[in-house]
């Protein structure tokens, strides 16, 4: 049978009922409802409360449709579409004079305490609600009753309510608790005083709040952040999207105008995303509008034009000194342009520069095909290692879904996880301990196909290795799907990770280099320790955000940002899928008069382009000075014919990195294991909203903890804590309280760790201060 | 509303032991235990206050939301401070058609306060069918007894009754 949920089953079409005479087919376990609306594009019965991720509820009535009975002894009768099970040769009536006054007085009855405010509504244009009302013929209100009014709630910034605008099909609820696992939303009442909210103001606490939105048919819950930068929905550019926040490669559809992005709302993928995003990848977007984003080139820290900053880069790259550093956050193209660019001038290049996370994505990379993210909740046993709800926030879905199938779900974590209320087996340990639990757990039998998801940001290479090496013994259909953050990690690190990383960093130790040009990744973010025992090497950096070096480095390029270029990425499965240039940047202008400021576009104004180079651009301008133009090319030809054999389009569902390609990563021999130190270590703390480029994003942000480190309740009473690095610096952080974690574990930010050179599961020796 | 974790010392011991008796009753289930605290809490205090709220979750180990979910369901439970006495004015269909509506304005008025607000001394509420329809209209008096049919004069001097009390 096909069952509802977040995946779509896939089952064979059969057969047919009639409506209005059509035939509609239908495939086993479809209600009516469901088979019209995957039959036709727009549904011509009205409905509400049915989603195709919750299923049916019958709560608004507005879906019916007259069933004709066969046996000619019954007269006709009127009955919900979504509670109907599609049957062989049902005869069902829609266009009948009953139904559409029946489907009229149900409009007419939700609408009875609507507000009339859709113009000043942001739901207004995409309005299930308004669609609905109009097409069912509900015009004029008669009803004379004063409407009933609530006081909605401050829901934080990402999420408005305006709850008199509530029909009561309680499709919020059921999205928040029953697929999310959200606790800190209900519903409350009981008739017709039902309020949906939480128990008092304050921001939703769900990763997948921003659903909200989406899932409402009306315009109780819309968008905050789109609400800043408001246009109706019929005047943006809708194009075909890559979420690059994290290694699920969501597909995305955002929308902008005149200039700017303004919003970015789900677009289905059945393998992927088939029905939702996650916070991050919905708000993350706005880092193209951070205040401290570079726009300008500068030199040792001052502004200067592009093209000086490129001729003396240019004349720096000639003398034949400088390593390429590129970057798994940034698409493939511009990683292919920039180690293009390090072969013609046979530069040392790596795409980390940590030769720890380097193994790690030899071994992610060595992974055969991972399941698609989707295809989760099919497993009947899965290990969860790590923090993969902080990584990967979309996936709880799927964790919870594959739950209610009857799932077992074995969970190995160092932090408090939303994912224990799924887990029949739940184990908190150090970060250093999860090899040989994971170990143990591979040690029980399991006879049927099994799942690995891993955080592999909580663990290290050594763990990967052994782990995927054993998977020739799994049961059949048995896999690993890694999750991280960076968006294009296989791609980015396909032609450099046989230990490039430890190259780059000798060339640059050595006498022989003095310079790096780093594209999108700040080495200073990425082993503090190392680069501040170098402090000699000139960096160059090009990136679209402000990194931690960017104003103190020899020089700054500023470039395009993901969703003001087309891109290529490669997600966690290694399936490579394309986002459109979502929008050109330009600021509205008065067409005369400049002096007095910006103009609207409506109001005659002009709009000026903004648009900053491309990696890829930048690139191709430094061959050019250099007088390499065409063996770079020639270059980027070459890797890109070789990797991509066939590229998709934007809008397409991806191409996977071929096997026989994957199988070349699979000779490597284990990383060195690493020594389990008893006492306390570290693991590393994340809040949901967390990576590099949507940290960038103001709201979502805002939402994020501040730095600290964290324990287990009444493992000590200090008030801080401080931590040595080896070169003898220290941070010192407040210290905070965390119930339902591992003992003897500092949970500590990313960036703390790499300023103090340590990495998860490292032993440290606390100084407790008061 | 106050933090969960500060809840308990303001149950004492005795009444305290005996809620996590009725947890421990429901087995696996503890969620399944929530009406019993609830009411057992109200018959204690007369009102959930936010801090019992808290506590029953804790309890039954179940979101705040949760709770609060059933106790906006459910009529019979209090979620603000009635006053000393609590009356409850069914408004379901055959009250209504027997004067309902009516006798809660009179209420209204007598009260000095809105439906569903207490006066200090006494709150009076509209209900959902009390079962007593063959009588109606039909009152139900401090969750203990039921006043059916109920008539003006019983209403006026019952809540003037309450007025007087010291
Ligand atoms: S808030 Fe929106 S989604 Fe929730 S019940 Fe009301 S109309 Fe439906
Ligand atoms: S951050 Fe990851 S899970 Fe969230 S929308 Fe983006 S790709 Fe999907
Ligand atoms: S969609 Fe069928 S009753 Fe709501
Ligand atoms: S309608 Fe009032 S008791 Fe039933």
């Amino acid at each position: 049978m096909c069952r509802k949920g977040i995946v779509p089953t896939r089952c064979a079409m059969a057969e047919v009922f009639y409506l209005d005479g059509e035939a509609i087919p239908f495939r086993a376990g479809q209600n009516v409802l469901e088979a019209v609306l995957e039959h036709r594009q727009e549904s011509s019965i009205p409905y509400f409360c049915f989603h195709p991720a919750m299923g049916s509820l019958g709560a608004c009535r507005q879906c019916g449709v007259m069933v004709y009975p066969h046996d000619g002894k019954h007269p006709p009768r009127l009955t919900m579409a979504c509670l109907l099970p599609a049957s062989r040769d049902l005869q069902l009536g829609r266009a009948e004079a009953k139904v559409q006054h029946e489907h009229q007085l149900i409009s007419e009855l939700l609408m009875r305490n609507h507000p009339h405010d859709c113009p000043v509504c942001d739901e207004g244009g995409q309005c299930h609600l308004q669609n609905m009302t109009v097409a069912s013929g509900h015009a004029y209100r008669e009803y004379e009753p004063e409407k009933r009014r609530y006081q909605s709630q401050e829901l934080g910034p990402l999420i408005r309510q305006e709850m008199n605008r509530c029909i009561t099909c309680y499709r919020c609820v059921r999205f928040y608790q029953d697929l999310a696992g959200g606790e800190d939303f209900g519903v409350f009442g009981s008739r017709d005083r039902v309020f949906f909210g939480r128990l008092e103001d304050g921001p939703l606490e769900s990763p997948l709040a921003g659903n909200l939105a989406e899932v409402c048919p009306t315009g109780v819950f819309t968008d905050k952040v789109y609400h800043q930068d408001y246009l109706r929905p019929w005047d943006l550019e809708e194009s075909a999207g890559i979420c690059p926040h994290c290694s699920i490669g969501c597909n995305t559809r955002p929308g902008a105008a005149r200039g700017h992005l303004r919003r970015v709302r789900q677009r289905s993928h059945g393998e992927i995303n088939p029905h939702f995003l996650c916070d991050r990848g919905r708000y993350g977007f706005r880092y193209v509008a951070a205040e401290d984003r570079p726009r300008q080139a500068q030199a040792g820290g001052r502004r200067q034009d592009v093209d000086s900053v490129l001729d003396r880069l240019a004349a720096r790259l000639a003398e034949g000194r400088s390593a390429f550093l590129g970057s798994p956050r940034e698409d493939l193209d511009s990683n292919l342009a920039l180690f293009a660019l390090a072969r013609v001038l046979d530069a040392p290049f790596a795409a980390f520069f940590e030769p720890w996370e380097e193994a790690k994505a030899r071994e992610i990379l060595a992974l055969p095909h991972p399941p698609a993210p989707a295809r989760i909740s099919a497993y009947a046993e899965i290990l969860v290692i790590g923090a993969v709800e902080r990584v990967a926030p979309t996936l709880p879905l799927f964790l919870r879904e594959a739950h209610d199938r009857g799932a077992a779900i074995s969970l190995l974590r160092c932090l408090p996880s939303p994912l224990t209320a799924l887990a029949g087996e739940d184990r908190l340990l150090p970060p250093a301990d999860l090899l040989d639990a994971a170990w143990e757990w591979l040690g029980q039998r399991h006879h049927r196909p099994f799942l690995l998801l891993i955080d592999s940001e909580s663990v290290g290479p050594e763990l990967l290795h052994l782990l995927r090496r054993e998977i020739g013994t799994w049961p059949d259909g048995s896999g690993i799907l890694p999750v991280y953050r960076q968006g294009n990690l296989p791609g980015a690190s396909f032609y450099a990770v046989d230990g490039h990383a430890s190259r780059l960093r000798t060339a640059l130790a050595g006498n022989d280099y003095d310079h790096l040009l780093a594209l999108g990744q700040d080495p200073q973010e990425m082993d503090g320790l190392w680069w501040r025992s170098h402090g000699d090497i000139d960096l160059s950096l090009i990136d679209h955000r402000r990194s931690l070096s960017w104003d103190d480095v020899w020089l700054s390029l500023p470039c395009a940002a993901l969703s003001e270029r087309s891109g290529l990425y490669y997600n966690g499965e290694g399936r490579l899928q394309a986002a459109a240039v979502a929008y050109t940047p330009a600021r509205e202008e008065r067409h005369w008069r400049p002096e007095l400021g910006p103009f609207p576009l409506a109001a005659g104004g002009a709009l000026r382009e903004e648009l900053l180079p491309s990696p890829v651009e930048l690139c191709r301008a430094l061959a050019e000075r250099l007088e390499l133009s065409e063996r770079w090319q020639e270059r980027l030809r070459f890797y890109r014919d070789f990797l991509l054999r066939s590229a998709p389009r934007p809008g397409d569902p991806g191409v996977f990195l071929p096997e026989e390609l994957r199988a070349r990563f699979r000779l490597h021999s284990a990383p060195p294991p690493r020594a389990t130190d008893q006492g306390w270590s570290v693991c590393r703390f994340s809040h949901y909203s967390e990576e590099e480029l949507a940290n960038g994003a103001r709201e979502l942000h805002s939402l994020a903890p501040a730095s600290a480190a964290w324990i287990a309740p009444g493992q000590q009473d200090a008030r801080q804590v401080r931590l040595r690095a080896v070169d003898g610096t220290s941070r010192t952080l407040p210290l905070r309280e965390l119930p339902d974690m591992a003992a003897e574990v500092l949970a500590i930010p990313r960036a703390e760790l790499v300023f103090l050179g340590l990495r998860p599961g490292d032993g440290v020796n606390p100084e407790w201060l008061d | 509303m106050s933090s969960p974790t500060s809840t308990a010392e303001s149950v004492p011991t005795a009444l305290l032991s005996r809620l996590q008796q009725v947890v421990e009753h429901a087995g696996s289930h503890p969620e399944a235990a929530v009406c019993d605290l609830l009411r057992i809490l109200q018959a204690e205090y007369g009102w959930i206050d936010d801090d019992r709220l808290q506590l029953v979750a804790r309890l039954c180990s179940i979101s705040p939301v949760r709770v609060e979910e059933l106790c906006t369901f459910y009529p019979l439970v209090l979620r603000e401070d009635p006053g000393r006495h609590v009356l409850r004015i069914c408004d379901s269909i055959a009250c209504h058609l027997a004067g309902a509506p009516g006798l809660l304005q009179m209420a209204v008025a007598q009260s000095g306060v809105p439906l569903g607000q207490s006066n200090g001394r006494y709150s009076v509420l509209p209900h959902v069918c009390l079962g007593l329809c063959e009588r109606a209209p039909a009152a139900f008096v401090d969750g203990k007894n039921t006043v059916a049919p109920l008539s003006a004069e019983a209403l006026r001097q019952l809540l003037q009754d309450w007025e007087r009390e010291s």
